[in-house]
């Protein structure tokens, strides 16, 4: 990539969307069905249908690693903060190594964040869950847990989630065994299979938006071959390579 | 066709900049506000630094430049008549020595350093033109 001199543009680059928590919603128009791709972060969800009055239902995810259907009706609303991937741990704290695909409704999602329970329907905002996440948010990192696992995310992803741990481990200058506690421990899943969603991710994009073919795209992407990248996007999209759904809900690894 | 730049990508820009300025001589061209893109002075072909998160950005995938790591088999390289000072300057600011300048049978004097980021680079002598 090169910009020319002069060249104007706010850029809001992968690397700070990576590092800042996000913010989202969604409100359906009609009833229907959407595949969520798994992104490896944890949300924090109320959700709500505005044509009722009944209380907003908490909802709280696990780190994904499998594609998940949502099916709505006409008004079905959420409003949901996405955790950056190394605040996981923040959220489920001692329940962090089970969490993994977990998706809790109503009180078992209390339990875990009481705090959600304070947002009333009337006091749906961004500001409300803001609140909320600074309840779960008193615990730092420390400086050098945090350089270690930002340096490892920006890695693999840089890399397009092709580097073995091996590799991780040099670049962020600390042993295997030390980059996969602390890995595991905060995103809530082992690198390989994070780096895994990437490579998946990836290889989607180089299949739909750039039109590789699936041989092309399972070179560049780093897959063995053809039936490599098959076992990949049925693990992580539920689909098979030559079959992509045209309602998939993309996580924003790549803001454009 | 004709070679436009050379592109490194690098973790942090302006201080690959910076760094390039003092080890090396060469001035900056600019530094885009973004700071994920910057050019050097080197004539019509540019040697410009991009963030690593910039090939992302455009899609496709790199293996990161690190000290800690082995060096990507490519370089890019310094002319100099004087390359025992280039070396040493160099070296003082902060690159790591592979190989010290050293004499070659076709006349050449060539040395090799890595830069901050662990790229390999050249700072050697004009090739003598054939008499």
């Amino acid at each position: 990539m090169h910009l020319p001199f002069g060249y104007q543009e706010s850029i809001v680059t992968p690397k700070f969307s990576r590092n800042a928590e996000a913010f989202w919603s969604f409100a359906a128009q009609k009833e229907g069905a959407s595949i969520v791709l798994p992104d490896g972060r944890c949300d924090i969800i109320l959700r709500y249908n505005i044509f009722t009055d009944t209380a907003p239902v908490p909802v709280i995810t696990g780190p994904g690693t499998m594609p998940y259907e949502i099916k709505y009706t006409t008004g079905d609303s959420w409003i949901g903060v996405r955790l950056r991937p190394i605040n996981g741990a923040q959220l489920w704290q001692s329940k962090m190594n089970g969490a993994a695909n977990k998706v809790l409704f109503g009180t078992a999602a209390l339990e875990v964040l009481p705090s959600l329970a304070q947002i009333a329907r009337s006091e749906l905002s961004f500001e409300s869950l803001l609140g909320v996440l600074n309840s779960i948010s008193k615990k730092s990192h420390s400086f050098d847990k945090f350089d270690v696992l930002s340096e490892t995310l920006d890695a693999i992803h840089v890399s397009g989630g092709r580097l073995r741990i091996e590799k991780l481990a040099t670049l962020a200058k600390c042993s295997v065994r030390r980059l996969y506690r602390m890995f595991r421990g905060s995103v809530g899943l082992s690198p390989k299979t994070y780096s895994q969603i990437i490579q998946f991710h990836r290889a989607l994009r180089l299949i739909q938006k750039e039109q590789l073919s699936i041989t092309a795209a399972a070179f560049e992407g780093g897959y063995a071959d053809h039936a490599h990248l098959t076992r990949s996007f049925r693990r992580y999209g539920g689909f098979a390579p030559s079959d992509i759904p045209g309602d998939l809900s993309f996580p924003d690894f790549f803001p454009s | 066709m004709k070679l436009g730049y050379t592109i490194i990508y690098v973790a942090d820009v302006p201080s690959t900049v910076a760094f390039y300025e003092t080890a090396f001589g060469i001035q900056r061209r600019f530094i885009h506000e973004s700071e994920l893109y910057a050019e050097m002075e080197t004539g019509a072909t540019a040697l410009a630094f991009a963030g690593n998160e910039a090939a992302e950005m455009s899609g496709f995938a790199i293996l990161p430049n690190v000290p800690s790591s082995l060096a990507a088999g490519w370089e890019i390289c310094f002319v100099t008549d004087d390359v025992e000072t280039a070396f040493g300057r160099a070296i003082s600011v902060g690159c790591t020595p592979v190989s010290r300048p050293a004499q070659k049978p076709w006349g050449q004097t060539v040395s090799y350093v890595r830069d901050l980021n662990g790229c390999l680079v050249e700072i050697a002598s004009p090739v003598a033109t054939a008499i």
